[in-house]
């Protein structure tokens, strides 16, 4: 899955930056992946609408200024939304994970085979939650949003290389914390 | 399994168990998180109104001097209809060209919109139908139909009426086109808030000017009264029981009778007659002639004397009993020729009886400059007023008595505590309570609170008399005895409307800012409620307190008399309501003072708007409840949806209906003073699917009867506007 990225964004972004009362026709085709996004990083539903809101809100207020690189729009609303999650958690830990949140499309495979898959990507999941928060936030980005790696690096404001780095060492961290948890 | 190729991660991850982990993670499906509707819905508000503001302040001149408030003052200057236009200029063309696409409707901004009508919308050159139509939105969720005429469409809710109490946005999006192909630049959105829903309180000073026509209809002209001879008393009047026929004492002593509707004069004594009286029974008349007391039984003609001593002044009754006043005390008959007093009279100064009451209780009398009132049973008098005071009259259950003060009339209780005033006349209090007040230029009714004068008829109408069916009225005109008939009052405010009256002036002094003329309409009790650390008078801030409206009001006990209001305070950022708060008030009356004071408060917390359907309306019955709410429901989310629980929780049985924004909850029971709850579950759905943001739950109590109800129902709203006019002009007006 990718986010939306259709032909007529650019021009959507143009009318925005112009009128902000266009802003709305941005939002509708955005909030989704955003709201998905801050709800997966902060496992809680008041607070994911409060970050949602003030990622939308300084948005809107930014649009003016908003300089079209090129990338994904959804870029920069990723971008408000990691720094808005970040300083809403710079000193507390987000609620605990929601084990139905990610599941799997069952088309094919046994029902025993399902279920182990199921259950190591449970286990999986939970170990990215206890990940560094730029290590998570990367992963999150690219294994859940599908986001391919320029994108993530302006979202995360760092360089193509240093996103790959992250994600490079958080699934190294993953695949070891996993072994340690194997039963011998 | 789903698990994709990456290629970008070719690199990133070389390991074979990395890439394995790497599949993994992004095997996983996205099931959606819990997701609220309305947040959506309700942050696309309000982000749409940051970007109005926005969009305000970058808006070049021409825009901003176009604008619709702009626009609304302007008019509102020139006294012209306020009709507010948004002018949207296609971004490429120059003024003035038939690029330019005006639109306008005579409800943007409006602010007691009625609940019947549909939204115009104009448009200055002829539109695409079919684009224009798909482009409208209404908030709350609203199922319309279409119609236009000429470059006009009309938008009309199917259920033919708007919510009361709401804020409308109807949006004109920026997929309309005109005929030409032309598209709307930019969405534009029409404001208003409609009318509450209960009709209008009338005003309490209803005003019909009777100029030039009378409201006084069948005037006619009795009997010449005759000049008051030198040192008597003058004329008096008294009615039938029935009605039907006046007892006059001229001004020459001569008792007459005469029928109401005209004929001829009978004599009943030819003179010496100082005062007569009408058996409340309205069998017998008594009447004061040369000192004596003379009782004529009216329906045998038998007359029967008493020559009490001291002499008798002034006649009455005490039901069937006659009692009569002397020089020094008041008397009533003792066995056939025999009589005792009831109480004594002062025997200082110079004292004389003026009137007995109605019901025989107690007697004015004056005493030097002093009114007083003597209370027959206890002989305790009481001072009316000060030095000075002249009686005029008597309520017809002689509870209250009215008197001249300074500048006017007085109404007072037995006790002297003035209860009203009323402008200065000749006073005539009926059965019917209502006042007329006489004199040499015109006649008007008031009720005994004094709280709105009708004026009648202009002319000549001295020392009028009402009948004891309290539709005619005797009166003076020159030396003769007129008859007429008077309109009825309009109807007294029900309990229910004066405590509204109360709730009404303390919202409006804190929507303006006013906290002192708030907290005078407070009692010790509900300046505690709003005391530092409870409930805030004053609402400042942004978003703004913009206005209220009662969501429900009900009568919840009589003694005293106690109402509830559950008050709405909607705030708002710019223009568009936002959030609201939710106070309930008890409204209690004053048992001293007789008006309605806010005795308790309490608030609940901020409601945010846009989040699905919102109840805007309750009413509250014995049997029935009906919930209004804002939006078109989903008729099937209802029945079991809005329901009414008992105060233990458990669900009261009862039939619901929706027609049209309106659930009515039937067959209910509720006791009066008892506890109950409404709610409203997050099952209900408007049209568009969107469920109640939350559980809406509305404590109510089982309704008591409103004391005053009956009267407000039953009476005539006004004095019919167009009386007949007057058979007998007046000749000596």
């Amino acid at each position: 899955m990718s986010y939306p990225s259709r032909d007529d964004e650019p021009e959507l972004v143009e009318r925005a930056k112009r009128d902000p009362r266009q802003f709305g026709a941005l939002y509708d085709r955005h909030f989704q992946q955003i709201y998905r996004f801050v709800y997966s990083r902060v496992r809680e539903q008041t607070a994911a609408e409060d970050v949602t809101s003030e990622v939308f809100m300084k948005a809107l207020k930014a649009i003016p200024r908003y300089q079209d690189t090129g990338r994904p729009f959804a870029a920069w609303l990723y971008q408000i939304a990691v720094n808005a999650i970040a300083d809403r958690y710079r000193t507390q830990r987000p609620a605990q994970p929601l084990d139905d949140f990610h599941d799997l499309s069952v088309a094919g495979p046994a029902l025993e085979e399902v279920a182990a898959h199921r259950d190591e990507m449970r286990r999986i999941w939970a170990l990215v939650e206890n990940l560094p928060a730029q290590q998570k936030t990367a992963l999150v980005l690219k294994f859940q949003e599908d986001m391919k790696i320029e994108d993530i690096a302006v979202a995360m404001g760092k360089s193509s290389g240093a996103v790959k780095l992250l994600i490079h060492r958080g699934v190294s961290r993953l695949r070891d914390e996993a072994e340690a948890l194997r039963p011998e | 399994m789903t698990a994709r190729h990456d290629p970008e991660l070719d690199d990133v991850l070389q390991d074979e168990e990395l890439r394995r982990l790497g599949l993994l993670l992004g095997s996983a499906t996205r099931s959606e998180p819990p997701l609220d509707e309305a947040f959506r819905s309700a942050l696309r508000r309000n982000l749409m109104n940051q970007a109005e503001g926005m969009a305000e302040r970058r808006a070049p001149w021409w825009r901003l001097r176009i604008s619709p408030p702009v626009v609304a003052w302007a008019g509102a200057a020139v006294g012209l209809v306020l009709i507010a236009a948004v002018v949207v200029y296609n971004q490429v063309a120059p003024l003035g060209t038939s690029n330019q696409i005006v639109i306008s409707s005579p409800l943007d901004g409006g602010q007691a919109v009625q609940l019947q009508q549909p939204i115009k919308v104009a448009f200055n050159q002829p539109m695409n139908h079919a684009a224009t139509e798909a482009a409208v939105q209404v908030t709350p969720a609203t199922t319309v139909t279409f119609s236009w005429q000429d470059n006009t469409l009309s938008v009309l809710p199917t259920s033919g009426t708007l919510a009361p109490n709401t804020q409308y946005q109807v949006t004109i999006g920026s997929t309309a086109q005109t005929a030409g192909g032309v598209a709307l630049p930019q969405a534009q959105t029409i404001t208003f808030v409609t009318q509450t829903q209960t009709p209008p309180t009338p005003s309490p000073t209803p005003h019909p000017s009777p100029t030039p026509g009378s409201l006084v209809t069948g005037e006619k002209h009795l009997a010449p009264l005759g000049s008051t001879a030198q040192g008597q008393a003058g004329w008096s009047i008294a009615w039938s029981a029935d009605s039907s026929r006046v007892y006059v004492v001229t001004g020459g002593g001569a008792l007459q009778v005469v029928p109401a509707n005209g004929g001829d004069v009978t004599v009943i004594a030819a003179d010496g007659v100082t005062s007569a009286s009408v058996s409340p029974a309205g069998d017998r008349l008594a009447y004061v002639r040369g000192g004596k007391l003379e009782t004529l039984n009216l329906s045998d003609s038998t007359t029967s004397e008493l020559a009490p001593s001291p002499r008798a002044t002034l006649a009455g009754w005490a039901g069937s009993k006659v009692v009569w006043a002397a020089g020094d005390g008041v008397y009533t008959q003792k066995g056939s020729n025999g009589w005792t007093q009831l109480a004594p009279l002062p025997t200082e100064g110079t004292v004389a009886v003026v009137s007995i009451s109605p019901d025989g209780s107690h007697a004015a009398y004056t005493q030097d400059q002093k009114l007083m009132v003597l209370d027959l049973t206890s002989g305790k008098s009481t001072q009316l007023g000060q030095d000075g005071a002249t009686f005029q009259g008597w309520s017809p259950g002689s509870s209250k008595v009215m008197f001249s003060v300074t500048g006017g009339i007085a109404v007072a209780d037995l006790n002297g505590n003035k209860t009203a005033t009323l402008p200065p006349a000749a006073p005539s209090w009926s059965s019917k309570d209502a006042i007329l007040l006489g004199g040499d230029t015109a006649l008007s009714q008031v009720p005994p609170d004094g709280s709105s004068v009708i004026k009648l008829a202009d002319g000549t109408y001295n020392s009028p008399v009402w009948a004891p069916d309290g539709m005619t009225f005797a009166f003076v005109r020159g030396t003769s005895l007129w008859v007429a008939a008077a309109p009825k009052l309009p109807a007294l405010p029900s309990s229910l409307d004066q405590a509204k009256a109360v709730v009404d002036a303390f919202m409006q002094a804190r929507l303006n800012n006013h906290p002192d003329e708030a907290t005078a309409l407070l009692d010790d009790s509900g300046k505690l409620a709003y005391a530092p650390g409870g409930l805030s008078l004053t609402i400042s801030g942004d978003p703004s307190f913009s206005r209220y409206y009662i969501l429900t009001q009900e009568i919840t006990a009589t003694t005293p008399d106690t109402a509830k209001f559950v008050v709405r305070l909607v705030l708002s950022h710019s223009k568009l309501d936002v959030s609201n708060i939710e106070e309930t008030l008890t409204v209690v009356r004053n048992t001293d003072t007789d008006q309605f004071v806010i005795d308790q408060a309490t608030s609940g917390a901020h409601r945010d708007l846009g989040k699905g359907a919102e109840v805007v309306g309750v009413e509250v019955g014995p049997s029935s409840i009906q919930v209004t709410f804002d939006s078109d429901l989903d008729p099937t989310t209802v029945v079991g949806g809005v329901f009414v629980v008992d105060s233990h929780g458990k669900r009261i049985d009862a039939n619901s209906n929706y027609d049209r924004k309106t659930v009515t909850i039937s067959g209910l029971d509720l006791k009066p003073g008892a506890q109950y709850k409404l709610v409203v579950s997050t099952s209900v759905r408007d049209v568009l699917g969107h469920k109640v943001a939350s559980e809406y739950d509305l404590v109510i109590v089982g309704p008591a009867p409103d004391s005053h109800e009956s009267v407000a129902r039953q009476g005539t709203p006004s004095p019919s506007p167009s009386p007949s006019p007057s058979p007998n002009p007046s000749p000596g007006g």
